[in-house]
């Protein structure tokens, strides 16, 4: 566009010419972005999340703290039947205002508030590890299981089988085999636990295999471990989150449910479990022994289940505006 | 479709019999088999030579193994040949006390009995009989020679299938006295109606009409799942959790040879049970029943184990249905608002908090508030006794129905139908409640038949909270006592119904959204 009444300027008034740069050419500008720091923003964003981070931390460094100076044993008071099943006034009387018994005595004259603190430790240490195994394995298999077509015509006939087989089963035939201590129980809510994330995790993988990027990518020669790591595992964070948000107090219900039935931890590993299971027989004469086990397993899946769902949405890159 | 349907079923037995194998071999091979003798007393008053006879005799009942004793087999050939004086004759004496000597390989008996079994795929075994120095026996130190023969999965699997359906014939029953065998159409004295009634089968009415539900029942097919040994003492599974549990009920009935005459007693005999005796007829019921057909059950008040837990269960996820739909449609309506904040709050209560926690909760609840029934057993009105479990096994599945519709509906918003129906100025309330959740519906629907059919499991939980006798605890049970015959029943039962519920579930789907087509050959499939 021109306009009359301007002076005309030569050429080399207008231009001038500047070295190629070869270098400064391949960059792009765009302001600097990082994927978790903007999740953590908008996750910080919600004061609730704080509050809720605060309290596990102090749940969690109770449970992992308290027992190292004040050990619990369940069959201190175990001679003694004037112990068996006080209530917390009862107790605070007999033996003397401590901490230690503060919510009341169970069937052996145990302290309920020490076995709350060390059932909590096992039951997050259990939740902790076995996500952690599960969520792993699940993943990794399954991103291969979606991937490729040949995997899923064997993992489906796999998966068919072993779904079918009832779950309780397994686990029990197991405790036999392994026994019921931590470790051994760690392996049977794993060994075939991990199943399920793969097989719900396959159709995400799917899902996204066959998105025109993935095809290209796949054109271009990209072998497929890095199609995987790069192109497919990134758009998957926000549900591996929900996942892991769904599968940490999981397993905390499920060393209850476990517990409950019979086939839980070994009488010697202080559980939430164990104690719900022997406080449900007479819950409603000596309510002090079941409630606190209860509020606990309870507290500490809530304030997973929050935290991981609030983590998952802001893992969404959609609410980062 | 047809093609498919049938390379469908196929898999799925195929799939149902692996598992069966494999949870076999979990139950037979992999347990420790000694734990069965850890609470039983018999066991621990026996010792050597007969506890290790008497370890043997319950790996057999178990369905471990089978086994042959020399003594057994000395019996019945000497039977054979001797007939019933047979234990008088020396010969026997000799050849049932030649393990007990040290020249016992010696013997034509043991020879012919090494033979026999040894070469069947049988494993010997010989117990030395064990003495004192003074030379007399131990106790229980008696020598013994069996035979052992471990059953392997694939013998096993097939033995299982073999007896899986029985129907009954008129030649069923092994009693040279009964000569006079039919199956026949005859007038049923008990209903009044007609009925099929056999002579020479097991049962006497195979199939006839009574006053409970469903109204027309049958004995000629049996469903043979598997036999209990520890809890159900010898009973086969189908007919524990379809026998009536409660109280007895008596009513004016009449025996079979009081018919025709005015005389009448008050007896909870379900005289439809009638089965034959094997046994002995006693005097007493030789007076009351005209043939061998004298063993029975009673009638009682209350449903069988199976249909408590599934009028539970299908209540429950009735009102699930009822109650979490329209609340799901509501919370997503009323996104953000305090409807569907309180939702959520409800939401995450349930999926959070473990069931065994709530459950308790509401059981205290509803005892101290509404005074309803706590224990199954002890309430005095039967039917305020289902409430309280009812309730509480809706609870997490309305809680589940409405996380999911609610999740489905808000995915659904922003499509393009919904922009046209707002664009052809359609009411919001249509839109929502005709549009968004007919659309949001497709992903709850492929679930149904697996809830329905999930009630014939019972609900582990909530079924012993409330003592109901159901099915719930039938597995852990038998898992807790080793009943291996039901841990196998209750796979095949589980296994069965998951794979149907699958099934009914597709073609459901199908049905619901055409769009939706479940063989992939024809086209047009997503």
């Amino acid at each position: 566009m021109s306009k009359k009444n301007t002076t005309p300027q030569t050429e080399a008034e207008l231009f001038r010419f500047i070295d190629r740069d070869d270098i400064a050419s391949e960059k792009i500008t765009a302001p600097r972005y990082s994927y978790w720091k903007s999740v953590f923003r908008v996750f910080f964003r919600k004061k609730i999340n704080i509050f809720m981070i605060a309290l596990f931390v102090f749940i969690f460094l109770v449970a992992f703290i308290m027992p190292i100076f004040w050990p619990y044993n369940p069959m201190e008071n175990v001679t003694n039947g004037n112990t068996y099943n006080l209530s917390p006034s009862a107790a605070m009387k007999y033996f003397g205002p401590n901490i230690k018994w503060i919510l009341g005595t169970g069937t052996l004259g145990n302290s309920i508030f020490y076995g709350c603190i060390s059932g909590a430790r096992t039951s997050l240490l259990l939740a902790v590890i076995c996500a952690a195994i599960n969520m792993t394995v699940g993943i990794l298999v399954g991103a291969l299981w979606g991937y490729s077509k040949k995997v899923d015509a064997v993992m489906i006939v796999v998966y068919n089988i072993i779904a079918n087989v009832p779950y309780i089963l397994l686990i029990t035939v197991l405790v036999y085999i392994i026994g019921s201590g931590f470790w051994p129980f760690v392996f049977a809510l794993t060994v075939t636990g991990w199943l399920g994330i793969a097989y719900f995790f396959r159709t995400q993988v799917m899902i996204i295999r066959d998105r025109e990027y993935s095809l290209a990518s796949r054109c271009l020669g990209t072998p497929v471990a890095r199609v995987i790591s790069k192109n497919i595992l990134p758009f998957q964070t926000s549900v591996i989150v929900t996942l892991l948000a769904t599968e940490l107090p999981h397993y905390i219900s499920m060393e209850v449910f476990l517990s409950f039935i019979g086939v839980g931890l070994s009488a010697s590993i202080p559980s939430l479990g164990r104690m719900i299971q022997q406080g449900q027989t007479a819950f409603l004469t000596y309510p002090w022994a079941f409630w606190p086990p209860v509020v606990i397993a309870s507290a500490i899946t809530i304030i997973l289940y929050l935290l991981g769902q609030n983590l998952a949405d802001a893992s969404d890159p959609r609410t980062h505006m | 479709m047809r093609k498919y349907m049938l390379k469908r079923i196929l898999f799925s037995v195929f799939s149902l019999l692996v598992v069966v194998m494999v949870v076999m071999v979990l139950v037979y091979s992999l347990i420790q088999r000694n734990v069965i003798f850890q609470t039983d007393d018999t066991w621990n008053k026996k010792s050597n030579n007969d506890r290790i006879i008497y370890e043997y005799t319950q790996y057999q009942k178990y369905g471990y193994l089978t086994w042959v004793d020399y003594t057994t087999f000395v019996k019945n050939k000497y039977e054979a040949a001797y007939g019933a004086s047979y234990s008088t004759e020396k010969a026997y004496t000799d050849a049932k006390n030649a393990v007990q000597k040290a020249d016992w390989a010696e013997s034509e008996d043991v020879k012919e009995f090494i033979d026999k079994y040894g070469n069947s795929g049988y494993k010997l075994r010989y117990l030395e009989p064990m003495k004192y120095k003074s030379g007399k026996t131990k106790p229980g130190g008696n020598g013994y020679l069996i035979a052992i023969q471990e059953k392997n999965v694939v013998y096993r699997l097939w033995d299982y299938l073999k007896n899986f359906i029985t129907a009954e014939n008129k030649n069923m029953v092994t009693d040279p006295e009964l000569t006079d065998r039919y199956v026949r159409f005859e007038k049923d004295p008990y209903s009044g109606l007609f009925a099929i009634v056999g002579s020479g089968t097991q049962h006497k009415y195979l199939l006839y009409f009574d006053g409970r539900f469903p109204f027309i029942h049958q004995n000629w097919l049996h469903l043979n799942l598997g036999t209990s040994y520890t809890t159900y003492r010898g009973q086969e599974i189908t007919a524990v959790i379809n026998a009536p549990t409660g109280e007895l009920k008596s009513s004016r009935q009449q025996y079979p040879n009081m018919l025709g005459t005015d005389e009448y007693v008050d007896t909870a005999i379900d005289f439809h049970s009638l089965s034959y005796n094997t046994g002995i007829v006693s005097d007493v019921e030789k007076q009351q029943f005209p043939d061998k057909y004298t063993v029975y059950t009673y009638k009682r008040s209350g449903l069988s184990m199976i249909e408590n837990s599934f009028v539970i269960g299908l209540i429950a996820t009735g009102i699930a249905y009822a109650l979490g739909l329209p609340l799901g449609m509501l919370n997503a309506r009323r996104k953000d608002k305090l409807a569907d904040k309180l939702g959520n709050i409800y939401i995450i209560f349930i999926m959070s908090v473990p069931s065994l926690a709530y459950i308790f909760m509401f059981a205290a609840l509803g005892t101290t508030l509404f005074h309803l029934p706590y224990k199954f057993a002890n309430a005095e009105v039967k039917v305020l006794a289902y409430i309280l479990p009812t309730i509480s096994l809706a609870l997490p599945s309305i809680g589940s129905l409405m996380k999911w519709m609610r999740r489905y509906m808000i995915d659904q918003m922003n499509s393009d139908y919904v922009k046209f129906a707002r664009a052809e100025g359609l009411s919001e309330k249509e839109i929502y409640n005709v549009h968004i959740s007919k659309n949001a519906f497709i992903y709850l629907v492929h679930g149904i038949p697996a809830n329905i059919l999930g009630c014939l499991t019972g609900a582990i939980i909530t079924e012993t909270a409330y003592s109901v006798p159901g099915v719930g605890r039938l597995l852990t049970r038998a898992i807790n006592t080793h009943d291996n015959g039901v841990i196998v029943a209750c796979t095949v039962f589980y296994t069965s119904l998951s794979i149907i519920s699958l099934i009914l579930g597709d073609l459901l789907l199908a049905k619901y959204d055409p769009r939706i087509s479940l063989s992939s050959e024809k086209g047009g499939g997503r």
